[in-house]
């Protein structure tokens, strides 16, 4: 049966699946053309593979850049009626996100891959010279694999991919899309996750991303060196593009990281999730493989390891894509993608590109440049050769682990992650940190080839000895010294390498200027080192505190830690040094503020610091509610605030210390204890739980809204100044005697959980009754939350962006290399 | 014997003190029979009872988190978590706690839950969907 089904937008949808349909044809045309074109490389008479593989390849980067508009115009224009627009986007959503929306998704972050791919093939056509046909044929496989996980489309009974484009009433099941009018019913998408509403989300993906997309071009190089024979020349070539790669995907790691610290709730910067680690691994391989890389270069040493890790790190990066995609990660991780259906199309890319690696190793084995010299055991390049072993051995470590999941589908076995696995990951990697950092600080003290001994030994022992003291003195300060030996020599090794990698950049800036880069990158990483070892080592929990707890029966058990601290309005608690108090709360839709004071008092009682933090909850009614943390950043320490549990309350009730009229329900009266009763007179006080009241005089022509008041009626407003928790308020209950019968309107003082109601006159004394109904305890507003301090952290973002900036300089200087060359 | 043979066998040996020490810190799935046998932390899969109380009560005790869980084999037990109720427990599909037994109780240091996926899920759509047919 055919519906015609009306309001719906269907050419921007065809057109993006025509291009979806044209992308991986064009690719698939490339990946051939430039295979035979790079077979006949030698013959430069016949150039048609050559040209229809370019001109294919400019087709494939023009559809992949018409996808991602069709795309953005269904998504502007909330066109519901397409599945992506509906999942990942809302009318309320700000434009600026609908860029987030894009990759919220995986067909849209499939799409950014290619895009970033696309680029890169363009930016190798420009500059690759007579690399450009193997290197490309192998980008264009890549891209042929990446664009079919966009298709969508039914091929012998199997669903290929997943497109972007498919409509709503195509990917659900539902009885309302029998009608034909069935989009005047669905006003709304469901929005984008609030928790990725927020600046990080518009970065953080891309720039992962295009790291992942860059590791391919180091891969086709090989690839190319290889199949090609050219087995030494691609890796000058290959060099600052592994570099940039480099710097790319672990900027955008630190970013994840960063995301992760400031806004959502993990509790920290690094969690060693599956996702996280999918990640890591690659860039971890790819630095050990550059290092290897610059060796070979350098000296004609360790070929093959070069070649080997510079391979594996993007089949890795294909497996992490397959890990994270595929849903096996579902028991273990938190927030991996779910599966699509595209199981088996994950497990073949990364097959595809296991077997080019396999298999070219294999086929070129007897030609490969061996070294028939052995290394000097005092060179540099025996030295950095085995560092690099033992960075991808810290790979194993976390690929095996990562991979439960993986082997359990495999073997069939039910062997569960170990039960404290971040325990498990920082003893295992602190581990192999001591060991990469004290190379990487000792490597410097050696040259290629051949290295004095003597000379050697003495500036490495110097060096060592004034890494211990200044490490040991860092141990003692900040208290790491509680903590495993491992993570004491994890320390030492990361001072050693800053002091040693600082020496050569002190060298080079009196002459050698081009080994500044490398200088600079270690002492980033091994800063990052220092700042995540202090940061996570001796981050404490502050929230931990006792008051506000009632001991509940069949509980109390030795050893559970209570990180979560009650705080009910307005009343300060001590915690960690601070009196904390939750003052208020204020609402900018979506996100809920809870502001939480924070006051340092000195033995005199004088204030010495104060601050507000607004860690805040978004209240979403179709996602819940999900928390996002507030941070005061010192220069040496960071303290960090989130919310676990609140009651979350509507708009309406937030006025805070508002007075309204509230007419005598039983029913909310209710929510008080029962009233007490006080006669007082003019000046007199009032006590109640949390303060006391005075009537300071009465009002004899109080407001009243819609009440006339007759000649015989009175009313009076009975004035009082309540004081509680340090705060004023001002209240005034009104009496009222109209036509005979006597009313009382209340007011209530919300932030004191006070209703107040001026219930009679005795004349006879000159006294006033004012009833006083107080809220429970448990009625009152309340927040749960958890406070963490983590010292020295800047340590951990400033080395990572000194990182970076070596990483820069490396790649200046090698490309610079290469020209010259 | 050649530096890079023995930088091999070294590497080796790493390799396969690495491989054995994180099998023996793997830990077992089980259910909760096999956590009252045992004294080491293990995981157990299981869902919410729902028709259970799930007791969180912040103003008495903001750390005290407890629920009923129905393992795979279909045994029940009360759960007692230290700490908060995760954000939409209530809507889990399944958990998996990772935690020990004392006494009755399955204490449980870590809880993850999966929920119908919340934003792309396409079960949500169905109830969103027909809810705003109500309206009509």
């Amino acid at each position: 049966m055919n519906t015609v089904f009306t309001g719906e937008h269907l050419l921007p949808g065809h057109l993006g699946q025509a291009f979806v349909i044209l992308s991986f044809g064009s690719a698939l045309l490339a990946a051939i053309s430039y295979f035979f074109s790079a077979k006949q490389q030698s013959d430069l008479s016949d150039q048609s593979w050559f040209r229809i593989a370019r001109a294919a390849f400019f087709v494939n980067t023009f559809s992949v850049v018409a996808i991602g508009c069709c795309l953005f115009y269904i998504i502007y224009n909330n066109l519901f009626e397409y599945h992506y627009a509906w999942a990942h986007s809302s009318r309320t959503l700000p434009v600026y996100y609908i860029i987030s929306s894009y990759w919220e998704g995986q067909e849209g972050s499939f799409w950014l891959w290619t895009f970033w791919q696309a680029l890169l093939g363009n930016v190798l056509i420009w500059k690759a010279k007579s690399w450009e046909r193997p290197v490309m044929a192998v980008v264009s496989l890549s891209q042929v694999l990446l664009s079919s996980m966009l298709i969508g489309v039914e091929m012998f009974g199997e669903r290929i991919g997943s497109s972007p484009f498919i409509m709503l009433r195509d990917a659900i099941e539902a009885p309302i899309f029998s009608r034909p009018d069935y989009l005047q019913y669905i006003k709304d998408g469901n929005g984008l996750n609030p928790l990725l509403q927020n600046y990080w989300m518009v970065i953080h993906p891309p720039t992962l991303f295009l790291g992942f997309a860059s590791m391919i071009v180091p891969f086709a190089y090989a690839v190319a060196g290889l199949w090609q024979r050219r087995y030494k020349e691609w890796v000058a070539a290959a060099i600052p593009y592994a570099l940039f790669a480099v710097m790319i995907l672990g900027t955008g790691i630190i970013m994840g990281s960063f995301w992760a610290y400031e806004s959502l709730n993990f509790g920290g910067f690094w969690n060693w999730d599956p996702v996280e680690n999918a990640s890591l691994i690659p860039w971890l391989v790819l630095i050990a493989a550059v290092h290897v890389l610059i060796v070979y270069k350098n000296t004609g040493h360790s070929y093959f390891t070069a070649t080997l890790l510079t391979m594996l790190s993007f089949v890795l990066v294909l497996y992490a894509s397959f890990l994270t995609r595929s849903g096996i990660l579902g028991e273990t991780s938190v927030h991996a993608f779910t599966d699509l259906g595209m199981f088996w199309h994950l497990v073949i890319d990364v097959l595809v590109f296991l077997s080019i690696m396999v298999g070219l190793l294999i086929w070129r084995w007897k030609d490969l440049p061996f070294s028939k010299k052995e290394e000097e055991t005092y060179s540099r390049e025996f030295w950095v050769f085995v560092g690099s072993s033992f960075l991808a051995l810290s790979c194993l470590q976390l690929v095996i682990v990562t991979s439960f999941p993986v082997w359990n589908a495999i073997f069939g076995t039910k062997i569960a992650p170990p039960a404290n696995p971040i325990t498990l990951y920082n003893i295992f990697q602190a581990g192999f940190a001591v060991v990469v950092t004290l190379f990487l600080g000792f490597t410097q003290f050696l040259k290629y080839k051949r290295t004095e001994p003597a000379k050697f030994f003495i500036s490495t022992l110097v060096y060592l000895v004034v890494a211990a003291i200044i490490s040991a003195i860092i141990i003692y300060i900040t208290g790491l010294y509680k903590l495993k030996v491992v993570f004491m020599l994890a320390m030492f090794g990361s001072v050693y390498g800053v002091l040693a990698n600082a020496k050569i950049l002190a060298d080079s800036l009196k002459g050698k200027f081009k080994l500044a880069g490398s200088a600079v990158a270690h002492i980033g990483f091994a800063l990052l080192l220092v700042g995540a070892l202090i940061a996570a080592g001796t981050s404490r929990v502050v929230s931990k505190n006792e008051s506000g707890v009632i001991q509940v029966k069949d509980f109390d058990k030795a050893g559970d830690a209570r990180e979560n601290i009650m705080l009910y309005k307005n009343q300060p608690v001590d915690m960690g040094g601070y009196k904390v108090t939750y003052v208020g709360d204020s609402l900018v839709a979506p996100n809920h503020y809870f502001l939480v004071d924070y006051k340092k008092v000195d033995a005199t009682g004088n204030v010495i610091e104060h601050f507000v933090l607004k860690p805040n909850s978004q209240a979403n009614a179709k996602m819940g509610l999900v928390s996002s943390p507030d941070t005061k950043h010192y220069l040496f320490r960071d303290l960090y605030t989130h919310i676990t549990a609140a009651p979350i309350k509507q708009e309406q009730d937030l006025a805070a210390g508002a007075t309204e009229v509230a007419e005598d329900h039983a029913g909310d009266d209710k929510k008080y204890n029962p009233p007490v009763v006080h006669e007082v007179g003019l000046g007199d006080t009032i006590r109640f739980r949390e303060g006391y009241m005075i009537l300071r005089n009465l009002n004899k022509s109080p407001k009243l809204q819609n009440i006339p008041l007759g000649k015989n009626d009175v009313a009076v407003g009975a004035m009082l100044d309540v004081y509680s928790h340090d705060k004023t308020y001002k209240a005034e209950p009104v009496f009222m005697i109209k036509g005979g019968n006597t009313f009382d309107f209340a007011r209530k003082v919300d932030d004191a959980g006070l209703k107040i109601r001026f219930t009679k006159i005795i004349p006879s004394d000159n006294k006033f009754e004012i009833t006083v109904l107080e809220q429970p305890e448990s009625e009152k507003s309340y927040i749960v939350m958890r406070a963490i301090e983590f010292p020295y952290i800047n340590f951990f973002w400033s080395g990572t962006i000194i990182m970076v900036i070596g990483f820069l300089m490396s790649i200046f200087r090698r490309n610079k290399e290469l020209k010259v060359s | 014997m050649k530096k890079s043979s023995i930088l091999g066998i070294i590497v080796i040996a790493i390799a396969i003190a690495v491989i054995i020490s994180t099998y023996s810190n793997t830990s077992t799935y089980g259910s909760f029979k096999d956590a009252g046998a045992t004294t080491e932390e293990l995981h157990v899969v299981g869902h919410l009872v729902k028709n259970k109380e799930l007791y969180y009560d912040p103003t008495k005790d903001a750390n005290y988190f407890s629920f009923y869980m129905l393992d795979n084999k279909g045994e029940e037990c009360k759960v007692v978590f230290t700490g908060t109720k995760p954000q939409d427990f209530e809507r889990s599909e399944q958990i998996v706690l990772t935690g020990q037994m004392r006494g009755r109780e399955f204490h449980a240091s870590k809880i993850l839950m999966k929920c119908p996926s919340k934003y792309t899920e396409d079960k949500l759509e169905v109830t969103e969907v027909s809810a705003k047919q109500a309206n009509l």
